[in-house]
C-alpha cells in the first residue's frame, strides 16, 4: 500500500492547483477516450430466417409450443402460430426446440486458451494485488479453437474476465462469439465493461507467499479499501477540473491514471463489478463495502455459498453466477451444494446465473443448467425448462449489462437464436443450428458453417 | 432423503421376520436389467441379492426376505471409476488432506494404505451409482506413480478391497526434459528386472535352496513382466501409443493406455494388440500438441474400431467422479453405443482391472443401482443401491446443508441439524 500514499499526496496537490490556476493562456480541456480499443464487429450478412413449429423457451420465463420464430435484418421480427410472412430461408422445427443464443458470463477462452503452453498465459497478471489498469481483451487470442467449440454448444456471447489472483484483476470484456482475426472484431459493441474483483483464498495465497498484503483475508479488505479511498479522491480530482473548466476557469487536469480510470468507471456505474467471491460472509462484506464507496457490489462469481445469503443478493440486486457442483478443491468451496443456483434464483429480483469458467462446460451450459433443475426438483422445487433457460440467457445478460439487447427472444432483440434438437436440458441435447445477429454462425449438418481456428488449419 | 430412511426401516423390519438377520435376501422385480454381460438387457426380469452376491436373475419364484418393485426402472451393475483419489484427498487445496502424492513416490508405492473411508467424497460419489473405485495414486517425481487400490464405497473401514491391481506409469509431453528419457527409464526397469529374473532362473537351477525375497519393487516389475499386473501408462501423443505397443510386445505387458487423446489416429493398431484405453468423453480442445485429435466422438470411434473402452471423468475426478454417467451420456450422444458406454463404466474396468463386479451375472458381487430413468441422463437419479447385497444411502454432507438452510425455523440455521 506504499505505493499507493504518494500518488494520493500528488493527487490532494493536483486539486489544490485546479482550483487556482486560472490565469495565462486558455488550455485545451483533457478528455479521456472511454473507448480506445473499439469494436469493429458487423454482423455476417443475413437472409431472413423462419424457424417453424418449434418448442420455444423465451429466455424469460415463457414457454411457447409450436411457436414460429421470424428473424429479419439481425433482429428478432416476431414470435407466434402460424406465421405466414415470407422468409429467404425457413425452417422445420417440428421436435426442435429453440432458445436465445446461450450467455456465458464467466470465460478465459483467448486469455488461457488451448493449447495450453507457456506462450499463452495471459490470463492473470500476478504482479500486483492491484492491476485494475490491466484489460483482458488485450489478452486475447481470437483462434483459440476454444470459440469454436464453444458455439458449437451455442454460445453466442461470452465475457472473458481476468484471473482471480488479484484484489483488482482488471477489465473483463463482453465478447460476439463470431469468428474474427482481432479481438475487436469479436468486441461486443456497446457492451459495458466488467471489472474482476476477487475474494478470499487466491489473492492472499499468491500475494501472501510474497510477503506482500493481502496474506489475510482482512488485508483483503484492508486492499480494497485503500484502492476505493484512492479512486474516490481521483474522481473527485476530475469532476473538480471538469466544473472548474465549465465555469471557464483555467484550470490544469489531474495526472492521469490507467488503473483509477477503471475504478473510476465502477464509481461513475460505466464499469460493472464481476467479483469472484466464494463464501458467504466475504460476498456480504463486499455488498457492505460497495455501499460504503457508493458503487453496485454487481455480480457474485463462484458463490459457492451464495445459497446461505439468498434473500440479501436479490435484496442488493445482485446477480450470482454459479457452477452446478464444483466443489472440494479449496476450503472456500467445501459447502456446495448441488442446489445452489436454483435456491438463489427463489427469492423475488433474484439473478441466478449459470456459468462455467471452463474451456469444457462452457460448451454444455444447457446441461450444467439442467443438472441444477432435475437435483432441485428432487429437492422440492418445481422449475421447468422456461425458468431454467433464464440462467444462461436472460439472466446472464442482464449481469453483463446487454439484456437490452440479448439474453431473451422478443420482437427487436437481436437474433442469437440456437435450435436445438431436443430439450436443451438433455445429456443427448445437441445445438444443431446457431445464428448470431440472423446470421447463421452454425450448422451441424453443414460443413460450410463450422468455422476451424488457424491453429487447427492444416495439423495432422 | 425421507424415501430412504423409510426403506431403510422396511428393510430392518423385514430382517426381524426372516430366518436369519444376516444373510438377508433381497429381490429387484419388474426391472429393466443392463446386464453389462452375456445377458445383454433383460425387460421385467428379477434379480435377487443374497450373502453379498447376486443368487439368482429371473428364477420361476421370486423368494427374498425384501422384494422391490422397480416398476420397470432401470437396474445396472454397481458403476465402477477409476484414476481418481478417492480417500486420498479431501481438499485439493489443503495440503494436510492429500495422501496421493509423495515426492519419494515410485513403483512400490501404494497409498491404500492411506484410504480414509469417511471422507465426505464418498456419499457424494454414490450419487453417481458408484459403487467401486479404481484409487490411483498421483505419484510425484518419479514418471512411476505407484499401485492402484480398489476400494468399495461403502465408508466402511473395511472399504479397501484389494491392493497392487494396476502399475501406474505417467509418460508423455514433459515441462522440463525429453519424454524420450521417461521411455528410457521405463524400458530400462523392465529390462533390468527381466535380466534379474534371467539370472536368477539359470541360477535356481544350480542351486534351488537360494530363495532371495524380493522387494516390493522387484516383485511389481515380475508381476508386470508376467503379465499379471497391468501397467497403465498415461499419454497422449499417437506416436507416444505406438511406442508403448512396441513396449507390450518387447515385454509381453498387460498395457492399460489412458488419457490417449489422439488414439483416434492409432486406433486399429490398439485394437489388434487387444490393448484397454482409459479416457475422457469429454477431451475436446488440443490442451497441448500431444492432443490434437482430442474429440467427443473419439470414445464412439475407438469402440468402433473395436478397443475396450473405460470411461474416467477428467479433471478433479475425486470431487467430479459422480458425473461419470453424464459423460458416458455424453459419449452415446456423440456414437458410442448404449451398451457401451454402460460396460465403458462397469464390466469393462472389472475386466481390465481383474475384480469381481461390473456385471449382473449369478456370482457376481451384489452391486447393484436401480435408477429412476435412463441412468446416463441429467434428469434420473439412484432411486436405491446396493454394495455386496446391503443397501447404502446416497446423502451426503450436502444435502444436510441444502436442507439446513431451506428448511423453515423458528432457530437461527446454526441449530437446524
Amino acid at each position: 500500500m506504499q505505493k499507493l500514499v504518494p500518488s494520493v499526496i500528488a493527487l490532494a496537490l493536483g486539486v489544490a492547483l485546479a482550483g487556482c490556476q486560472d490565469q495565462g493562456p486558455k488550455r485545451e480541456k483533457v478528455e479521456i477516450n472511454k473507448n480506445p480499443y473499439p469494436s469493429t464487429y458487423k454482423a455476417y450478412s443475413s437472409s431472413s430466417t423462419l424457424i417453424k413449429n418449434a418448442t420455444v423457451l423465451t429466455g424469460t420465463g415463457e414457454r411457447l409450443d409450436n411457436t414460429d420464430v421470424l428473424l429479419v435484418d439481425g433482429k428478432v421480427k416476431e414470435l407466434g402460430q402460424n406465421l405466414t410472412a415470407a422468409a429467404d430461408v425457413t425452417i422445420d422445427a417440428a421436435g426442435k426446440w429453440v432458445t436465445p443464443g446461450i450467455i456465458d458470463v464467466h470465460s478465459h477462452l483467448g486469455a488461457y486458451p488451448s493449447p495450453q503452453v507457456e506462450s499463452h498465459q495471459d490470463g492473470n497478471e500476478m504482479t500486483s494485488p492491484n492491476t485494475a489498469e490491466v484489460w483482458v481483451e488485450h489478452s486475447v487470442w481470437p483462434q483459440d479453437p476454444g470459440f469454436n467449440r464453444a458455439r458449437e454448444g451455442g454460445i453466442t456471447t461470452l465475457q472473458i474476465l481476468p484471473g482471480s489472483a488479484n484484489l483488482f484483476g482488471g477489465r473483463g470484456v463482453t465478447l460476439k462469439n463470431i469468428p474474427s482475426p482481432t479481438m475487436q472484431g469479436m468486441k461486443f459493441p456497446d457492451a459495458p465493461y466488467g471489472l474482476k474483483m476477487a475474494c478470499g483464498e487466491n489473492p492472499k495465497r499468491v500475494y501472501g507467499g510474497k510477503s506482500v498484503l493481502p496474506s489475510t483475508r482482512m488485508g483483503n479488505m484492508a486492499g480494497y479499501r485503500a484502492a476505493w479511498a484512492e479512486a474516490t479522491e481521483y474522481k473527485r480530482a476530475w469532476e473538480e477540473y471538469e466544473a472548474a473548466y465549465a465555469k471557464g476557469l483555467n484550470p490544469e487536469a489531474p495526472k492521469r491514471d490507467i488503473k483509477l480510470d477503471t475504478l473510476r468507471g465502477v464509481l461513475d456505474g460505466e464499469v460493472l463489478i464481476h467479483n469472484h467471491c466464494y463464501k458467504a460472509e466475504e460476498m456480504a462484506m463486499m455488498i457492505d463495502l460497495s455501499k460504503e464507496f457508493g458503487y453496485h457490489a454487481g455480480t457474485f462469481h463462484h458463490g459457492i455459498e451464495a445459497y446461505k445469503i439468498a434473500d440479501q443478493l436479490a435484496e442488493n440486486g445482485s446477480c450470482a453466477a454459479l457452477w452446478p457442483d464444483w466443489w472440494g478443491f479449496k476450503m472456500e468451496a467445501y459447502d456446495m451444494v448441488q442446489e445452489n443456483v436454483a435456491i438463489v434464483d427463489a427469492p423475488k429480483n433474484s439473478c441466478s446465473v449459470v456459468h462455467s469458467d471452463s474451456d469444457t462446460t462452457i460448451q454444455r451450459l444447457n446441461q450444467e443448467a439442467g443438472k441444477v433443475m432435475f437435483r432441485a426438483n428432487e429437492n422440492g422445487f418445481a422449475l421447468k425448462e422456461e425458468d431454467a433457460i433464464k440462467w444462461i440467457t436472460y439472466n446472464a445478460a442482464k449481469s453483463l449489462g446487454v439484456s437490452d439487447k440479448v439474453g431473451s427472444l422478443a420482437p427487436g432483440k437481436n437474433a442469437d437464436v440456437v435450435i436445438w434438437n431436443q430439450s436443451p436440458f438433455s445429456v443427448y441435447a445437441k445445438a444443431e443450428t446457431v445464428f448470431i445477429d440472423g446470421a447463421k454462425v452454425y450448422d451441424r449438418f453443414d460443413e460450410k458453417y463450422q468455422a476451424v481456428s488457424d491453429f487447427m488449419l492444416g495439423q495432422k | 432423503m425421507k424415501k430412504m430412511t423409510l426403506s431403510t426401516l422396511a428393510l430392518v423390519m423385514g430382517a426381524g421376520f426372516s430366518a436369519s438377520a444376516l444373510a438377508q435376501s433381497i429381490a429387484i422385480t419388474n426391472a429393466t436389467v443392463h446386464t453389462a454381460g452375456e445377458l445383454g438387457v433383460l425387460k421385467s426380469a428379477s434379480i435377487v441379492l443374497n450373502d453379498g452376491k447376486i443368487v439368482a436373475i429371473n428364477p420361476a419364484t421370486v423368494e427374498a426376505d425384501t422384494v422391490i418393485d422397480a416398476q420397470g426402472q432401470v437396474v445396472t451393475p454397481g458403476l465402477i471409476s477409476s484414476m481418481n483419489q478417492l480417500g486420498l484427498v479431501e481438499v485439493g487445496a489443503v495440503a494436510r488432506s492429500r495422501d496421493a502424492g509423495d515426492d519419494k513416490a515410485g513403483i512400490d508405492f501404494d497409498p491404500s494404505s492411506a484410504f480414509n473411508p469417511l471422507s465426505t467424497l464418498v456419499p457424494y460419489a454414490r450419487k453417481g451409482g458408484i459403487t467401486q473405485d479404481i484409487v490411483t495414486p498421483y505419484g510425484g517425481d518419479s514418471i512411476f506413480a505407484g499401485l492402484a487400490s480398489v476400494v468399495d464405497l461403502t465408508g466402511e473401514f473395511d472399504s479397501v478391497t484389494a491392493t497392487k491391481k494396476a502399475l501406474v506409469v505417467k509418460l508423455g509431453a514433459e515441462s522440463k526434459g525429453s519424454r524420450a528419457m521417461s521411455f528410457k527409464t521405463l524400458v530400462e526397469k523392465l529390462e533390468g528386472q527381466q535380466t534379474k529374473l534371467d539370472k536368477q532362473k539359470a541360477e535356481k537351477k544350480k542351486d534351488e535352496k537360494k530363495d532371495d525375497k524380493p522387494s516390493v519393487e522387484e516383485q511389481v516389475l515380475t508381476d508386470v513382466l508376467a503379465g499379471k499386473l497391468p501397467m497403465v501408462a498415461y499419454s497422449n501423443r499417437a506416436s507416444d501409443l505406438i511406442h508403448l505397443l512396441k513396449i507390450k510386445a518387447d515385454f509381453n505387458l498387460n498395457l492399460v493406455l489412458w488419457g490417449a487423446n489422439d488414439a483416434v489416429l492409432v486406433a486399429d493398431k490398439i485394437a489388434a494388440a487387444k490393448v484397454p484405453v482409459i479416457m475422457s468423453a469429454m477431451e475436446n480442445l488440443p490442451g497441448d500438441f500431444d492432443s490434437m485429435h482430442a474429440h467427443l466422438e473419439n470414445a464412439g470411434k475407438l469402440e468402433k474400431a473395436g478397443v475396450k473402452v473405460l470411461l474416467t471423468v477428467g479433471g478433479d475426478a475425486s470431487h467430479n467422479m459422480y458425473q461419470m454417467r453424464f459423460d458416458a451420456g455424453n459419449a452415446v450422444s456423440n456414437g458410442m453405443s448404449y451398451d457401451g458406454a454402460i460396460k465403458s463404466m462397469t464390466a469393462n474396468v472389472a475386466e481390465v482391472f481383474g475384480i469381481n463386479g461390473g456385471k449382473v451375472a449369478v456370482g457376481q458381487k451384489a452391486d447393484v443401482v436401480l435408477w429412476s430413468g435412463d441412468p446416463l441422463e441429467l434428469s434420473s437419479s439412484v432411486v436405491k443401491m446396493f454394495i455386496n447385497g446391503k443397501e447404502v444411502s446416497t446423502e451426503s454432507r450436502h444435502d444436510k446443508l441444502r436442507d439446513r438452510y431451506m428448511k423453515k425455523s423458528d432457530m437461527p440455521v446454526a441449530y437446524t441439524k
